[in-house]
């Protein structure tokens, strides 16, 4: 019952652009893009690559597609320090893009959607020295909250909140054992793409 | 035979009242949604009714007394949490057939400075970070202050390590935002 109503009314929608433009009814693959900061993002589809550069806000394929084609849009290549997907989403302004792939002109225009997002990298170290069964307390600052590790002889591994690409972070010792002084090595920095594996904390009997 | 009518609907009325709600004014809920609230110590109020403190976390309250239809209610704060504030919407009017459950409790954590003093900084280059809040300090600066921090929350601020110039040393640089804001901070250089 729909297919019989939607098959006219597609034909008359393409007779009515076919009269419209001479003939020639055609439609740019394009969306629009959220979040992209860095540059590397390759779009692909129909044996088209697409580079966009870093803070792009939409793209346009080059060559539009016929009526009828099929159209598959890919992140080939993601950008530097993040990771983006073609997917539907309601995009800031209210507007639904479409997702990666339909069938050129079923609808009016094509409008896909691009969401990246900055890698998170995680935040971690090894904690040395800390007296059997006493705790002590590291924060990053005011993200994220307070991790409590609680002695056993032995060294132990603390995690924080991952940090994304680029953010500052920096380990404090919020609460330490009463008889022992804790301090962080390598606990502040700027996240890269990789986790930072020298962070530690030694706790040392108070003198 | 009007009256009659009115004296038996009347009668049917009050008994279905007193049966649905044991024999409370109404059989209405009044109640909607809390968004933001992370600290303790509010408390709501109806009018001149009971007081129904509504715990940290809540994302949802209704009041334990129920309403009569056509009825006006007007939902207050009688007491505002610790170290927030919050605001009411939908909070006035007068109830109809249905449960009304659309009044907004906004709440917003309240935020202190985090600051302090700076001693012996002769060369650019000093970084100080909480967590992911960052700051540049210029040669000369004697005070510093970083975004600021909400009430409850902990704070640590550290140096960002440079291989231009030596480390400065920070004392009192970590602890949980109190009441009060935090200017005892010491970055020593």
């Amino acid at each position: 019952m729909t297919l019989t109503f939607t098959r006219p009314a597609l034909a008359l929608a393409l007779a009515l652009t076919l009269a419209a433009c001479g003939g020639k009814a055609t439609f740019p693959v394009a969306g629009a893009i959220e979040g992209l900061k860095y540059d590397g993002l390759v779009l692909s589809t129909n044996g088209m690559d697409l580079p966009v550069a870093a803070n792009a806000t939409s793209f346009s394929f080059p060559n539009p597609l016929s009526y009828g084609e099929v159209y598959n849009v890919i992140a080939k290549a993601p950008p530097a320090h993040q990771t983006c997907s073609v997917a539907s989403f309601q995009g800031r302004t209210g507007v639904l893009y479409n997702g990666p792939t339909d069938t050129a002109g079923r609808f009016g225009a094509i409008n896909i959607g691009v969401l990246c997002t900055t890698n998170v990298v995680v935040l971690s170290g090894t904690i040395k020295g800390l007296a059997s069964t006493t705790s002590l307390q590291l924060i990053n600052g005011s993200d994220g909250g307070i991790v409590t590790a609680v002695g056993t002889g032995a060294d132990l591994t603390f995690t924080l909140p991952s940090v994304a690409y680029g953010k500052t972070y920096g380990i404090t010792v919020l609460a330490e054992p009463a008889d022992q002084i804790c301090s962080v090595s390598n606990g502040t920095g700027e996240m890269t793409d990789t986790a930072p594996v020298n962070i530690e904390v030694t706790c040392v009997k108070k003198t | 035979m009007k009256n009659l009518t009115l004296r038996a609907s009347v009668a049917l009325a009050c008994a279905l009242s007193l049966a649905a709600c044991g024999g409370s004014s109404g059989n209405l809920l009044l109640g909607g949604s809390v968004v933001g609230l992370t600290k303790p110590g509010l408390v709501l109020q109806n009018r001149t009714g009971p007081l129904l403190p509504v715990a940290a976390g809540a994302t949802t309250f209704a009041f334990h007394e129920l309403i009569g239809n056509d009825q006006d209610f007007e939902v207050k704060i009688a007491t505002q949490p610790t170290g927030a504030d919050c605001v009411l919407a939908n909070n006035k009017g007068k109830s109809g057939a249905y449960n009304i459950t659309s009044v907004i409790v906004t709440c917003v954590t309240q935020t202190r400075k985090l600051g302090g003093t700076i001693t012996g900084l002769n060369v650019n280059g000093l970084v100080l970070v909480n967590g992911s809040d960052r700051l540049d300090v210029p040669a000369g600066a004697t005070s510093f202050e970083m975004r600021k921090v909400a009430d409850g929350a902990p704070y640590g601020i550290s140096e960002l390590p440079r291989p231009t110039r030596p480390a400065c040393g920070v004392q009192n640089g970590s602890g949980i935002m109190g009441t009060t804001d935090i200017g005892n901070v010491v970055i020593a250089c």
